[in-house]
């Protein structure tokens, strides 16, 4: 059954009617509930607006905003060497796609190649970073669906793979690793032998996790069938990452383009389904698949040095890398000598926390309406990117208000020029 | 006899810590090793020290990230709805200086301690997990320890004044 929505102002007070588009009639609305932004699952501010009637969601809206600091202006002007770690701190989860995909961006720019012992550490921390998100991604849905065990059990795990990173870059996160040309440091043989002892143990874990999430009829009877994203969705809110590979779109992984993994032969997972338990299952998959290709990448690690000086030039570069979350772009311009001139982020989380509002009315409760975005492995603090200020009264707007203050900001342009 | 019940009402007070913890536009670091602090390795709750994240039943308030504009007037309110006696606990370098985005183009309004009155701060970006355990266990229960006896103070004050 297809509904549209209408009016604004989805909160207690506000006009909002849902209306069933098929027979015109009005679908009734019991409640409004408004969860965050600070509330029990949520690590991040974010507020979602539910409409329902009885326990049934039938209308859903996202007010993001509340994260916003700037990092992009803050950036403007800086050397490279200063602005990496403004990048790392996009994201506290997935930081060093952030910072990878920076470096990736300027070393684009410049004359040379980068040395290829580097890049390859760069995607072996890469990898780790990703295992450690995606069980960082699972426990937060786990604990969302109030199983507590399965939370700490996957936090436990986690913390193995800190401590491979740490092993690595000397951090557990925000690293700093990445530079133009290479990477901070070299490893050693025995680190690396090290790194691998402990993921042979997470590799245990993490199969063990993967069957019990398929066998638990706990786990199921939450997750089978809930929150499905269709390739429709897909296609229609760009959906990236795990979750649309989760729905049968495998071509979604940009690290088909990236260097590096074509020479490990690397071919992306997917499942069918598309609902809460398929993209829990896509994320233990990638794990493995991750333990596989860091095993591969030891084995195939050239020699040489691992840093190159190289020269940047500078210009207009669009660089991608597939961050945990899905594909992260960034569009910069650099002056000659790496000194940016502005940049333009676009994290993964902002389509995946999107397609919420159409996937969550239909949620036969409002417990799980919150599994699904937490199913949904949203990071609030990737997104802000911008928010929108009335002037005249000195007030920051927030969803609602702010759609309709730039819908009339593009008329009255448009209709001037 | 009424010292010995306010020692008492201390020391359980002490024991039983609830803590909500809110990211005031931070990058996320801290909040996951905040998390991680739940975990068997470092096992906060062997401490009494439970996450709760409800303002109105907990005790302390972590607070990590600078404190962006639309965060301002909210965390006032929160920190209004937490039941006294209360401590705040600022964690990462962005709580106690703005840190890295307390630069020119950037839109927070500095440290935390400017808009709430902080009892500790933990330094670092992100702190390890274990300064945030030792910050929390050690700060914290001492502050609702003296608590009985602060008040009592003040409200002698009070009637005496
Ligand atoms: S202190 Fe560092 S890790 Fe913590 S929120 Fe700020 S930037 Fe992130």
């Amino acid at each position: 059954m297809e509904r549209r929505r209408e009016g604004r102002d989805a909160s207690p007070r506000g006009n909002v009617r849902v209306v069933d588009v098929e027979t015109g009639e009005e679908v009734p609305i019991s409640h409004k509930v408004p969860v965050g932004p600070n509330h029990p699952i949520l690590k991040e501010p974010l507020r979602i607006k539910l409409a329902v009637r009885g326990e049934e969601v039938v209308d859903c809206k996202v007010e993001m905003g509340y994260c916003h600091r700037g990092i992009e202006r803050i950036m403007e002007g800086m050397p490279w060497q200063k602005a990496a770690f403004l990048a790392e701190r996009v994201c506290g989860i997935c930081s060093h796609a952030h910072n990878m995909c920076f470096i990736g961006g300027v070393e684009r720019t410049a004359e040379g190649e980068p040395a290829p012992r580097g890049l390859f550490l760069r995607v072996l921390v890469q990898e780790l970073d990703r295992i450690q998100s995606h069980l960082i991604a699972n426990a937060a849905y786990f604990y969302s669906i109030e199983h507590e065990t399965m939370f700490v059990w996957n936090m436990n795990t986690r913390e193995r793979v800190l401590d491979c990173i740490e092993e690595i870059t000397g951090n557990r996160i925000l690293t700093g690793w990445n530079v133009v040309g290479g990477v901070r440091v070299d490893v050693t043989e025995d680190q690396l032998e090290r790194v691998l002892e402990t993921l042979e143990k997470v590799e245990e874990d993490v199969k063990a996790y993967r069957r019990i999430a398929q066998t638990d009829p706990l786990i199921k009877l939450r997750s089978r069938g809930v929150g499905v994203i269709t390739k429709e969705h897909v296609r229609r809110y760009r959906v990236v990452g795990p979750q649309a590979r989760a729905s049968g779109v495998p071509e979604s992984d940009m690290r088909l383009q990236e260097p590096v993994y074509p020479e490990l032969g690397f071919k992306p997972v997917s499942r069918k389904r598309g609902d809460n338990l398929a993209r829990i299952l896509v994320r233990y998959d990638e794990c493995l698949q991750s333990i596989d290709l860091i095993e591969r990448i030891v084995d195939e690690l050239p020699e040489g040095e691992h840093r190159r000086e190289l020269e940047i030039r500078g210009g207009h570069v669009d660089h991608r890398v597939e961050a945990p979350r899905g594909e992260l772009v960034y569009d910069m311009e650099l002056t000659q000598g790496g000194v940016v001139r502005r940049v333009t982020i676009r994290t993964p989380s902002v389509p995946n926390i999107r397609v919420l509002e159409a996937i969550a009315p239909g949620a036969p409760t409002i417990a799980d309406a919150v599994a699904v975005y937490a199913s949904l492995d949203p990071c609030v603090a990737c997104n802000e990117r911008f928010v929108i200020v009335d002037r005249d009264r000195g007030e920051i707007l927030y969803e609602g208000r702010a759609r309709e203050v730039m819908r009339e900001c593009s008329r009255t342009t448009s209709g001037r020029s | 006899m009424r010292s010995l019940l306010k020692r008492l009402k201390g020391f359980v007070r002490s024991r039983s810590i609830h803590v909500t913890v809110v990211n005031t536009g931070g990058c996320n670091g801290c909040d996951i090793e905040i998390l991680a602090c739940y975990t068997y390795r470092y096992d906060l709750e062997q401490y009494g020290i439970y996450y709760h994240n409800n303002p109105r039943k907990s005790d302390v308030l972590i607070v990590t990230g600078p404190v962006t504009y639309q965060w301002r007037e909210k965390l006032e309110r929160l920190y209004r709805k937490v039941p006294e006696p209360k401590a705040v606990v600022a964690v990462g370098a962005c709580a106690c200086s703005g840190g890295i985005f307390n630069q020119e183009g950037g839109r927070v309004c500095g440290p935390v301690r400017e808009i709430i009155p902080v009892d500790a701060e933990v330094p670092g970006c992100p702190p390890r997990p274990e300064e945030i355990v030792s910050a929390i266990v050690e700060v914290v229960p001492r502050l609702f320890r003296a608590w009985e006896f602060r008040r009592g103070s003040e409200h002698g004050a009070e009637a005496g004044g």
